[in-house]
């Protein structure tokens, strides 16, 4: 088997760059014409962009996935050259003036600013862009396409501006496929969807990043989409803090961070309390839809298995103390840690487990990748559909669960060190569908390290340490959320005013300011998080 | 006076019913709901799944349809819950009314007061330094935004001194009511410094109006001393736009000072309506608009009244 995947591997690796377009427009289009979209590529000087909008805060991007190990060597790097552009442009058949519609959805000055830039930098060439915030339905705007592949477009922009922040790479392509409803604008091809359906269904790692650095070439070398630059998150933390040796990593996920061990000075009264942000406002979010982007999920729920911090392998079990994948990828069985309870003292049990993955079927909003393993379930799709009253593929036996899959998901260990277990008997009488209407996130009873003390919503939310947690009861005393939004706009102002020891940001105003804070330091970490142009290619 | 009062009361509530239409109509009209508002747009989600919560939350019913169901609710005290979180709206707005109250009745008191003092200074010193120094801070007063003036307040009195906190209202540790008022202090003294200077230009003119009707000049031909003709006979009629200008300030005390409370991160009303409004949260954004619609009606009742009562030349419903 370990000799068939190394040559698999090699004739991934071996294969020339992928096939590539035809250099004229292959429909109405003009943006179908791969020489207007690489013209549009060499037009924009990202180099510029990062040093003058972002402050040198984040990385020129060649090719979508971020710098690392997934990196391929054969990526065309598209130079910043105007008179080139302008070559191809005119190859193309372009009429200096024509106009470009370009859509965004974030609301910051940040994105007006560089949606400036771009314009000028493409007026340069001779492509006038008009540049329009999305407001109201964005998801209906960016991602409708063509019940046909070879029909109309049905959305009125030409080109978007967004972001891929990848739990897994494979969340970077599968927008990808042919008949997948999403802002790429790529009508789809057999080569690339055969690609696609390889990098997630291979259970060997090393053949599906070879997969995926294939998709990247595909994408680079037919100028699908252009990625602008990796976006690096900058963890911010106060000189009281000390995480005693815990890893930095992908904040926006959940990862082994051993807070438990983590430790603060303590303040006059000698009480130790580290202060955060990302409280809610009126109810604390379902952990299945953003996953660990909350720091209070992060604080109050375990999950099946733990992660390495960029989640690039797992570490070990969470609640399940082992595991244990079939060779084929289609087994997997959970073996519950002993002694495990919720933060009401009740024992979690092999019943939570199953009722909850059951349950998790049929809510909205489950996160994609964690939706597309749990989906994968035997019997999964009968259960949703009401053909069934339960799923077959979930079975289990004392301690042990085991859960069938109808195909190996690359994905699937990694999705269970974001997901874990709700107590059953919160929710046994609460239709899936209203899951997050459920009165249970007034004040939710987790499995994590901290449960929730008191949450005076808008204001703050107070966790103290859960006494048994089976790592061993938290060093901090209190933890302090203020409540706040995805980019908090006060973080900067508390942290002034001694009252953040610990956030993540990606807002670079903020990192400035940041930085003049003696007491504060920050750590950058480089998670896959790439900002992107979509070509829109179907037919006008 | 009597009949006209119960005419002008019988009138909100049509009044009312009509307005919230419109804003139920409106909101109705701008694209997207809750549930769109809900998803994140580079999330891949079962439209399936998508289009049960829809139902669950009754929005696929027709807009007439459902704002019926809401106005039939209300009618019978039902404010309903939030669609996002299933929040009760009657437990939100009273968790967080106590907040707006005391921030909006502290900064409408301390305005008013001043606003009339000061204007009415500057009015009878017109001319002087003292009226150009007031004329200066109010011009400043009005001029410079809310959000400027709260971080340059929080610069100085929270970074620098460190005599105030930076914000929020509450803490774990506060057990009685009077351990937040530091918390109050600075962003009520901002709201109504703001606040103070729209009253004292008003009250300035006004006051100079006032000053140059012909009562007045009856009033000093009749020998009596300038305080008296100033006060009793220029302040009373002077305070009539005045009191309109305060009267009309009143449903902050519902609605909160959305800009105040997000640089102050206090937990209010306004906070809440603004997440409402992102989210197209209807039944937040109806039961804000509503109590604030009703509090206009009544309060635009209660200046009519007020004004009959200062200033004898007004006659109520043609009286």
């Amino acid at each position: 088997m370990k000799i068939l995947t190394a040559a698999a591997v090699a004739l991934l690796l071996q294969t020339g760059i992928s096939t590539v377009a035809q250099a004229q427009a292959l429909n109405n289009n003009p943006l179908s014409d791969i020489r207007v979209r690489q013209a549009i590529a060499h037009a924009i000087d990202r180099n510029l962009i990062v040093e003058s909008v972002f402050g040198g805060y984040a990385v020129p991007a060649i090719g979508m996935l971020p710098n690392g190990p997934f990196k391929s060597p054969n990526l065309n790097a598209y130079e910043y050259d105007p008179d080139k552009a302008r070559a191809l442009l005119a190859e193309a058949g372009w009429k200096n003036g024509d106009s470009l519609e370009f859509v965004y959805y974030y609301d910051d000055q940040i994105t007006a600013d560089l949606m400036s830039v771009i314009q000028a930098q493409l007026g340069d060439v001779g492509i006038n862009m008009t540049y329009n915030l999305i407001v109201g339905d964005v998801a209906k705007t960016l991602n409708s396409i063509p019940a046909d592949p070879k029909g109309k477009s049905v959305v009125n922009w030409d080109m978007a501006y967004g972001a891929r922040a990848a739990m897994v790479m494979q969340e970077y392509f599968n927008d990808y496929a042919t008949g997948k409803a999403s802002a790429d604008g790529f009508p789809g091809s057999p080569e690339l969807d055969a690609l696609i359906l390889e990098s997630n269904t291979a259970t060997d790692p090393e053949v599906a990043k070879a997969t995926l650095m294939k998709i990247d070439e595909y994408i680079n070398a037919n100028m699908l989409t252009l990625p602008l630059y990796y976006q690096q998150l900058m963890s911010v933390e106060s000189d009281r803090l000390n995480r005693n040796g815990g890893p930095y990593g992908n904040d926006q996920f959940n990862y082994d961070w051993d807070v438990h061990a983590w430790t603060v000075t303590p303040d006059a009264n000698g009480k130790h309390i580290l202060y955060t942000n990302g409280a809610p406002f009126d109810y604390f979010e379902n952990p299945w839809v953003n996953l660990g982007l909350w720091a209070g999920n992060k604080f109050i729920w375990a999950h099946m298995l733990g992660a390495k911090p960029f989640l690039d392998g797992i570490t070990s079990g969470d609640i399940a103390e082992a595991y244990e994948m079939s060779e084929d990828g289609k087994t997997l069985t959970f073996t519950l840690r002993e002694g495990m309870k919720w933060h009401d003292g009740e024992p979690i049990t092999v019943d939570d487990v199953t009722f909850s993955l059951a349950y998790a079927l049929k809510t909205p909003n489950l996160h994609g990748i964690v939706a597309s393993v749990l989906n994968g379930m035997e019997g999964a799709a009968d259960y949703v559909s009401g053909a069934a009253t339960s799923v077959s593929g979930i079975s289990s036996e004392g301690n042990k669960i085991t859960l069938k899959f109808t195909a190996p998901n690359a994905n699937t260990l990694i999705a269970f060190t974001q997901w874990g277990p709700f107590p059953k008997k919160y929710f046994e009488n609460v239709d899936p569908t209203l899951v997050q209407q459920s009165e249970f996130w007034q004040k939710p009873v987790g499995s994590g390290p901290f449960k929730v003390e008191e949450a005076k919503f808008g204001d703050f939310s107070s966790f103290v340490p859960f006494d048994d947690y089976y790592e061993g009861k938290p060093k901090i005393d209190q933890i302090i959320a203020w409540a706040s939004a995805d980019g908090d706009v006060n973080m900067v102002k508390n942290a002034a005013a001694n009252r953040i020891d610990f956030a993540v940001t990606k807002v670079v105003s903020d990192i400035e300011a940041i930085k003049a804070l003696p007491h504060m330091r920050m750590t950058p970490l480089d998670i896959p998080y790439t900002r992107m142009l979509w070509f829109q290619m179907y037919d006008q | 006076m009597l009949t006209y009062i119960i005419r002008r009361l019988l009138i909100i509530v049509p009044m009312a019913i009509g307005i919230s239409f419109l804003i139920f109509l409106a909101l109705d009209l701008s694209p997207g709901d809750a549930v769109t508002r809900m998803l994140n747009p580079m999330q891949s989600v079962d439209p399936d799944r998508i289009e049960e919560l829809r139902r669950a939350l009754g929005l696929d019913a027709p807009m007439i349809v459902r704002y019926w169901i809401w106005l039939s609710n209300v009618l019978q005290g039902n404010f309903g819950r939030t669609l996002t979180g299933g929040v009760p709206i009657t437990r939100t707005l009273l968790e967080r009314l106590p907040a707006t109250l005391e921030l909006s009745a502290v900064a409408l008191l301390l305005s008013s007061i001043f606003g009339a003092i000061l204007g009415t200074i500057s009015a009878l010193k017109r001319g002087t330094a003292t009226d150009n120094a007031l004329t200066v801070a109010g011009m400043i007063g009005v001029s410079i935004p809310e959000f400027f003036f709260g971080l340059v307040a929080i610069v100085i009195f929270a970074l620098n001194l460190q005599w105030l906190p930076v914000g929020g209202r509450l803490l774990p540790s506060y057990t009685s009511y009077w351990d937040h008022i530091p918390n109050l202090l600075m962003p009520a003294l901002v709201l109504s410094i703001m606040m103070t200077a729209g009253v004292m230009r008003y009250a300035r003119s006004a006051m100079l109006d006032a000053l140059s009707r012909e009562f007045i000049k009856t009033a000093r031909s009749k020998g009596l001393p300038e305080w008296r003709v100033n006060l009793l006979h220029g302040f009373r009629v002077a305070l009539t736009p005045v009191i309109v200008l305060i009267g009309f300030r009143l449903p902050m005390l519902i609605g909160g000072s959305v800009i105040i409370e997000q640089v102050f991160q206090w937990p209010g009303i306004g906070q809440w309506f603004v997440m409402a409004v992102r989210a197209k949260d209807l039944p937040v954004v109806m039961t804000v608009a509503l109590l604030t619609v009703v509090l206009v009606l009544v309060v635009s009742l209660v200046i009519d009244i007020l004004t009959a009562i200062i200033d004898p030349r007004v006659r109520l419903g043609g009286e």
